[in-house]
């Protein structure tokens, strides 16, 4: 599902994040990409995702070019995938429910169809009752959660998953990490988690990448 | 000598990247207009409706108020600089070659530039910021489609009906002032401007309608996606599209006025 050769990416500070990566994820896997805060771990989902261009190297998903290519533009179409991010990514100007439902409407779906399953992804996070204000009316983790209920309700092949769990209490953690697990399970759907701490993720059977800080280039005397 | 060049090439190779970033996002918006399947219609019509309200609806008290001022001040001032010369008798050329011609479509898109395409580049650049149109790509939603799209058709229907609402409005100023200050009546009043106009002033009306939107629409969505990192770079990108959009206006009107009538 996920091909990589030799991927490049540098941050805006100049520090190299990733050099010459190759990473392999058959359809149906589950990759645990960890590491400490900077060493590239959202950078990678991005770029995996075609939202974010490399320096150098190949991303393909599916058989599609992404780089080089056009990003996530080339699986518009193609490949249907979801992307909960660390923070942000909700449509300000949109209701949580209308940014659940927005991707479904995009894609054409019928009406009643779009309408049932925004519900039923609301429902399963808990967010029904927060489901008609605007993601800056509601709480960090019920922005969080409409992140995934906006996966959800895609019923993507691949959801790419930026710190499902950062910043959730107990409740909402647990909420989270069985869908998380339910996803895992699903073989028709490629799992990529980008965690800190993967200690809550024990239990699944995945496909690890470690990502460390490279150092800072030395400075011309 | 060469350092010299380079400093004389620099801006000239940063226009010549405008210019191509320009057409690419014209080319991409057209190419992700026509590739619209009918399931689609329904999200990019509501987004074009909310564009049309926002630059059409809402600015038309403006846009009206305004005309209906420079129509009547044109002829004021008309009036005083040449009443000895039977300035009655030129009254509708004077509306079709400084209105209908001229301030019209060029005051109503600097009216649109100042209220709505400075708003399309704060709003995209805040998208952008926030990770909203990464997400709507994502998502499989195509940006184009979504953004770029209803905002150029918003703003093209906008700013015609607006030139419409101005010109209407102007003459409506105008004749105000010549009827009370000559009895001139509604009949030879636009009995006048009627001879005065020619199909080529629509036609090039048309053009500038056309061009102008494109220009506004496309300058906002240019500097409001490429902003990046901090949320200073949102003021500058509103700044650079009203300079930038006020500049290409002038630039077309020029061009227009050149075609059409030297």
């Amino acid at each position: 599902m996920i091909q990589v050769r030799g991927l490049v990416c540098d941050p805006p500070a100049g520090r190299a994040l990733l050099e010459g990566l190759d990473l392999d994820v058959s359809r149906g896997g589950t990759l645990l990409v960890t590491g400490t805060s900077g060493s590239g771990k959202s950078r990678l989902l991005k770029l995996l995702a075609g939202t974010e261009r490399p320096r150098g190297g190949e991303v393909r998903i599916a058989g599609v070019a992404v780089w080089p290519g056009e990003g996530a533009l080339a699986l518009l179409g193609q490949v249907r995938m979801g992307f909960a991010f660390a923070a942000g990514g909700l449509l300000s100007n949109l209701s949580l429910e209308d940014n659940v439902a927005m991707p479904l409407r995009f894609l054409g779906l019928p009406k009643p169809e779009v309408k049932q399953r925004t519900l039923d992804a609301l429902e399963r996070l808990g967010l029904a009752s927060v489901s008609r204000l605007r993601p800056h009316a509601v709480s960090g983790a019920a922005r969080k959660h409409t992140n995934l209920a906006r996966v959800l309700a895609l019923e993507p092949e691949l959801v790419l998953l930026d710190e499902p769990l950062e910043g959730l209490d107990a409740a909402d953690r647990a909420v989270a990490l069985a869908l998380i697990e339910d996803w895992a399970a699903d073989s028709r759907c490629t799992l990529v988690l980008a965690v800190e701490e993967s200690s809550g993720f024990h239990e699944l059977e995945v496909q690890r990448l470690d990502l460390h800080p490279l150092p800072w280039p030395a400075e011309a005397p | 000598m060469m350092a010299f060049l380079a400093r004389l090439g620099a801006p000239v190779r940063g226009f010549l990247e405008f210019l191509g970033d320009q057409a690419h996002l014209v080319l991409r918006t057209l190419r992700a207009g026509l590739a619209l399947r009918s399931g689609q219609l329904a999200v990019v019509g509501g987004q074009t409706s909310l564009q049309i309200r926002f630059t059409g609806l809402d600015a038309g008290l403006l846009v009206v108020g305004t005309a209906l001022l420079l129509g009547a001040v044109t002829l004021i001032q008309a009036f005083s600089q040449l009443s000895g010369l039977g300035a009655e008798n030129y009254i509708g050329t004077l509306m079709v070659l400084i209105i209908l011609r001229e301030l019209g479509p060029l005051l109503t898109a600097v009216l649109v530039i100042g209220r709505s395409a400075t708003a399309i580049s704060a709003e995209l650049g805040a998208m952008q910021l926030n990770g909203e149109v990464d997400a709507l790509a994502a998502h499989g939603v195509n940006p184009y489609q979504y953004l770029l799209l209803p905002r150029w058709l918003g703003v093209l229907i906008s700013v015609f009906a607006l030139v419409v609402f101005f010109d209407a409005a102007a003459l409506a100023g105008g004749f105000l002032v010549a009827r009370l200050k000559y009895g001139v009546t509604w009949g030879f009043f636009m009995g006048s401007v009627r001879q005065a106009l020619s199909n080529l002033d629509f036609t090039a009306t048309l053009l500038k309608v056309f061009f102008f939107s494109g220009a506004i629409t496309f300058h906002a969505c240019h500097f409001g996606l490429r902003v990046q990192r901090s949320q200073t770079e949102i003021p500058q990108a509103v700044t650079r599209t009203v300079v930038s959009a006020l500049v290409a206006v002038f630039v077309i009107d020029g061009l227009v006025a050149a075609v059409f009538y030297f």
